[in-house]
């Protein structure tokens, strides 16, 4: 993971969510519009860092960075430099800020407010959007006619609110897929899942050569709209697959209230998730279908993911694999040909004399991530835990834990509880050319990833990796089929929340020192091969030049 | 009030006649009582006055209904809000924040009658005697009818009716005797009528206190209520000062001469809503409000939408079985009163002329009382601008057909009918339309979000 350290930029917006920047002159039409949602530039992680790489590399392109945030106050300080080839960075949000207390004047006045739009709104509508919608929920079938009714944009937030066609539509929908839901809860997460949308929707659509969404999603969907509206290609690139992790988060989330009857929520991937679950969970499978259709291109990291994505709608034919990449010589120096051990009694006896005084030192253990609920940080400290209680270890957690503070607290208070606070640290957010230098085994434990940096800048390292089997992990750790299989494994794979499969993991690989060194080798040959940057770079190069001269934009 | 409102709905599924007559009978007491057990003190006292050698009863009746026609119209806003706080307080299950209020609102209702009083002595000229007992008088009467409109709902009506039914003989009683036995002349007649109110009053206030919880909330507080129902105050205003309109408008525009039988006839073709009265009172207390309730504590507790449909539709057809059911009283009782109608104005020692205003008189107090059904309904379904629509649409009505039919050279009492029936359908048509789109307009008129506030602002 790269984590550039933020300049000291106070980011400001303008009404419509514009980046204001007093040197830039008047916008000019960008060759890509870049849509992330709640990542680059304001959060550090895997997919910030590639943006950031992909801008950064292509400094013969214009870009703007459209950021799709949950609500204003989520984004404060930019954690990248913005490159001098960003001409815009703009944000837009799926809701306002938290509601203050207000008082009965203001309540008075809305109430009035709500009666007038009540009145008028109380008619038939034949709004396209919301055409749309009923498709999105009650049809299987997406086409070009969808698409264009979503791009209609002639239903507002008010109207949907208040409206009576829209309630009609709810009824539909309660009927047919959560009849026996409780209809208050069906009606509020109905509100909740569209006023994002529709809000999103009415934006004000960016001019720009091609548009370039970085998941499906709601950025997915606006780049397929605005690509529609402006003629202009359209691209997807997938790390994660969205909707997967959307359905992992859905199945946790607390928000959602189940039905009488229904499993206990908290048992996460319980069979027969509750009809709003459901529901929620088939508005982002359908979100990314229509990304999927309206997509010239789709881009995806590791054959696993390209194979959900065809299982969840993408045409195979669009689908292009182009790997995560890094520069191998930023992440710190390449290891020897034959790495020392860092630590640990040498096989058989053959114990160089740096090895003999590195054999008193732990294992170092390195968990390089945000801390935050996705990346499953508890399951790598009860790995952990469980590891202790047979060897030493020194396990660093390095990145940043702001992010999700409540969910870093409750780490905290886990190793407190176990008593590990001397072997399990927390190092906050370093600089990749340090982090690599002091660890000897990455783990990640995560519930879900595309294709981690992370595990890229450790190979470069020359370091073994033990990793959850999620995204694209196996194929990075056993290699893809052909060439990059025969250069063996490069660190252990293991279950999603399982910690004793993590801990054995950790113990296998402090036991013995020939099999890290092996793995290492294995790792820094694979990435060498197949993840370099340059060859990302190229890749992405050749697709912007297909998608910005796809035909002449007309000015 | 729920209370109420279960017992007699366990009297109705009784299922027998004597129960079911028994559940009607108290709603008839609970709305009549009090209004007739004043009417036949005043007309005891004047028949009894009639009888005697002392002073004639009809100067100090004059200044008593005129009290009553004002304290009922000017405090009509407070009792509205203040019942309307309690019967939210009941329905959040936070009684403990309607004693505090209460009181505090009893203590300015009490010194601001007293004050009206005092100005309405002043206007009418009263000696000292005669304004200090008619400002007391005032004062009591407005805490009656704030305890009335509060403590009538959370005590029981058995409670209630005896304190009237202990205050009227009192009333009568120590009226005669201060003007007999102590020789006070007629303002012994208002002191002991007065005495006899405020005997009332006493009884009322500890049924109220015992109703009340014991634990008290001294900080809740009143006054946002006022603003947040202002619409509702002022629609209750409206709606009262409806009552005396037409007979203000006939006196201003012919006279005392013609103004004095049109009030008394107004007054008799009143009684023909007797039976209505009862009706809507258990009608509305027990079956309507059962499922209103059940309606809402369905949404509230996450019924699925079948059952929220199904409450609506049994909310709709129980608010249009109630009105149909008015309707029917009334039209049978009017086609009896119409009947009875030259015996009615004999036995009233009133002039045969009048049968033709009084047949008039008691249409328009038959559309009046399903104008009240209507906005207690609006209120139910917290429509508020449209209660006030419907009460302004009934006061200007009389206002305006008033003196468009006395304009027309027509009987005065042509135009107040004619106001009342166009109220009613007003009030019908705003009914009807609410309870088609009860479940759409239940959840659609929800804010969502500062869009919402900010919207508001933006057209701000």
């Amino acid at each position: 993971m790269s984590v550039a350290e933020a300049r000291p930029l106070e980011p400001v917006f303008d009404e419509n969510g514009w980046f204001q920047d007093d040197d830039e002159p008047a916008p000019r039409v960008a060759d890509v519009c870049l849509l992330v949602e709640g990542t680059y530039p304001f959060v550090s992680g895997g997919v910030s860092s590639w943006v950031h790489d992909i801008i950064r590399g292509m400094p013969e392109r214009t870009f703007d960075v459209l950021n799709i945030g949950s609500h204003a106050g989520a984004f404060t300080k930019p954690r990248y430099e913005l490159p001098s080839n960003v001409l815009t960075l703009r944000c837009l949000f799926c809701r306002d800020e938290e509601l203050p207390l207000v008082g009965h004047a203001e309540r008075t006045e809305l109430d009035q407010h709500i009666r007038s739009h009540r009145r008028g709104a109380s008619q038939p509508s034949s709004s396209r959007v919301l055409n749309a919608i009923r498709r999105l929920h009650l049809d299987d079938r997406i086409d070009d006619a969808l698409v264009a009714d979503l791009a209609a944009g002639d239903l507002g937030v008010p109207t949907f609110l208040h409206g009576g066609a829209s309630f009609d539509l709810l009824l539909e929908i309660g009927q047919h897929l959560a009849p026996v839901t409780s209809f208050l809860d069906l009606f509020w997460q109905f509100r909740a899942m569209h006023v994002p949308l529709l809000r999103l929707l009415s934006a004000p659509t960016p001019a720009a050569r091609c548009y370039h969404a970085v998941s499906t999603g709601y950025a997915g969907l606006l780049g397929a709209v605005w690509g529609l509206r402006t003629g202009r290609p359209f691209a997807v690139t997938e790390h994660g697959i969205y909707t997967r992790e959307r359905e992992m988060e859905l199945a946790r989330a607390t928000w959602i209230r189940d039905d009488e009857g229904a499993p206990d929520r908290l048992s996460a991937f319980a069979p027969t998730p509750s009809a709003l679950r459901q529901l929620w969970a088939r508005f982002f499978r359908k979100l990314a279908t229509v990304a999927y259709h309206r997509a010239s291109h789709i881009i995806t990291l590791s054959e696993a993911n390209r194979r959900k994505q065809i299982n969840d709608g993408a045409p195979a034919a669009k689908i292009q694999i182009v790997p995560n990449g890094v520069a191998l010589a930023a992440t710190g120096p390449a290891p020897p040909p034959g790495p020392e051990p860092a630590h640990g009694p040498a096989p058989h006896g053959s114990a160089t004399p740096s090895e003999t005084a590195a054999a008193a030192a732990p294992l170092r253990v390195g968990f390089v991530g945000r801390v935050v609920p996705i990346k499953d940080v508890i399951t790598f400290i009860k790995a952990c835990d469980l590891a202790l209680r047979e060897m030493p270890l020194d396990v660093r957690i390095i990145g940043p834990f702001d992010e999700e503070p409540t969910y870093a607290a409750r780490c905290r208070a886990l190793i407190k509880m176990l008593g590990r606070e001397d072997s399990i640290r927390f190092l906050g957010p370093m600089p990749p050319a340090l982090i690599y230098q002091q660890i000897d085994v990455i783990v990640l434990t995560s519930y879900s990833e595309g294709q981690p940096l992370v595990i890229l800048e450790a190979y470069a390292a020359g370091i073994p990796v033990v990793a959850t089997d999620v995204g694209a992990c196996r194929e990075m750790i056993e290699g893809m089929p052909g060439p990059d299989q025969a250069l063996g494994p490069s660190g252990l794979v293991t279950r999603v929340a399982t910690p004793r499969d993590t801990a054995a993991a950790l113990l296998r690989l402090a036991s013995d020192t020939l099999l890290r060194r092996r793995l290492g080798r294995a790792g820094r040959a694979r990435v060498t091969a197949h993840y370099q940057r340059h060859d990302m770079l190229e890749s992405y190069r050749a697709l912007y030049r297909t998608l910005v001269e796809a035909k002449p934009w007309q000015e | 009030m729920a209370g109420i409102g279960w017992k007699l709905q366990r009297m109705i599924d009784r299922g027998s006649l004597a129960s079911t007559i028994g559940a009607y009978m108290t709603g008839v007491a609970v709305t009549s009582a009090p209004w007739l057990l004043t009417t036949a003190v005043l007309t005891s006292l004047r028949v009894l006055s009639r009888h005697s050698e002392g002073p004639p009863f009809t100067g100090i009746e004059r200044i008593i209904t005129l009290v009553y026609a004002l304290t009922v119209v000017m405090s009509a806003p407070v009792h509205v809000v203040v019942s309307r706080y309690a019967a939210d307080r009941m329905y959040e299950r936070k009684l403990d924040q309607i004693a505090a209020p209460l009181w505090r609102a009893l203590a300015l209702t009490l010194v601001g009658a007293a004050a009206l009083g005092a100005g309405l002595m002043a206007v009418l000229g009263v000696s000292l005697s005669v304004g200090t007992t008619g400002t007391v008088l005032t004062a009591i009467v407005a805490g009656q009818w704030l305890l009335l409109s509060v403590g009538g709902g959370m005590a029981s009506p058995v409670v209630v009716l005896r304190a009237f039914g202990i205050g009227a003989p009192i009333g009568i009683l120590l009226a005669l005797s201060f003007e007999r036995l102590l020789d006070w002349g007629t303002v012994g007649y208002l002191v002991g009528f007065s005495a006899g109110q405020l005997a009332t009053l006493a009884l009322l206030l500890r049924a109220t206190a015992r109703a009340l919880p014991t634990a008290v909330d001294e900080s809740a507080r009143l006054a946002p209520a006022f603003s947040e129902y202002r619409q509702l105050a002022l629609a209750a205003f409206a709606y009262h000062l409806a009552i005396w309109a037409d007979k203000a408008m006939v006196w201003i525009l012919a006279g005392a001469r013609v103004a004095s039988p049109y009030a008394s006839m107004s007054a008799l073709a009143w009684f023909s809503s007797i039976p209505v009265f009862g009706w809507i009172y258990v009608q509305v207390e027990s079956s309507f409000y059962h499922r209103f309730r059940s309606f809402y504590d369905d949404l509230e507790r996450g019924a699925p939408l079948e059952r929220l449909r199904e409450g609506a539709i049994s909310v709709a057809t129980q608010s249009s079985r109630i009105m149909r059911g008015a309707v029917a009283i009334q039209a049978t009782v009017m086609a009896v009163v119409m009947l009875a109608a030259p015996g009615i104005i004999r036995a009233a020692d009133l002039p045969a002329s009048a049968v033709g205003s009084f047949r008039l008189a008691v249409a328009g107090a038959d559309f009046q009382v399903l104008t009240l059904l209507e906005i207690l309904f609006l209120y139910y379904f917290d429509l508020r601008r449209e209660a006030l629509a419907v009460s302004l649409t009934l006061l200007g009505g009389e206002v305006v057909f008033v003196a468009a039919t006395h304009a027309a050279g027509w009987p005065p009492a042509i135009g107040y009918p004619v106001a009342c029936a166009t109220s009613a359908l007003l009030g019908m048509y705003l009914v009807r339309s609410r309870l088609r789109t009860l479940l759409a307009d239940t959840f659609q008129s929800q804010p969502f979000g500062r869009a919402a506030f900010a919207a508001a602002a933006s057209e701000r």
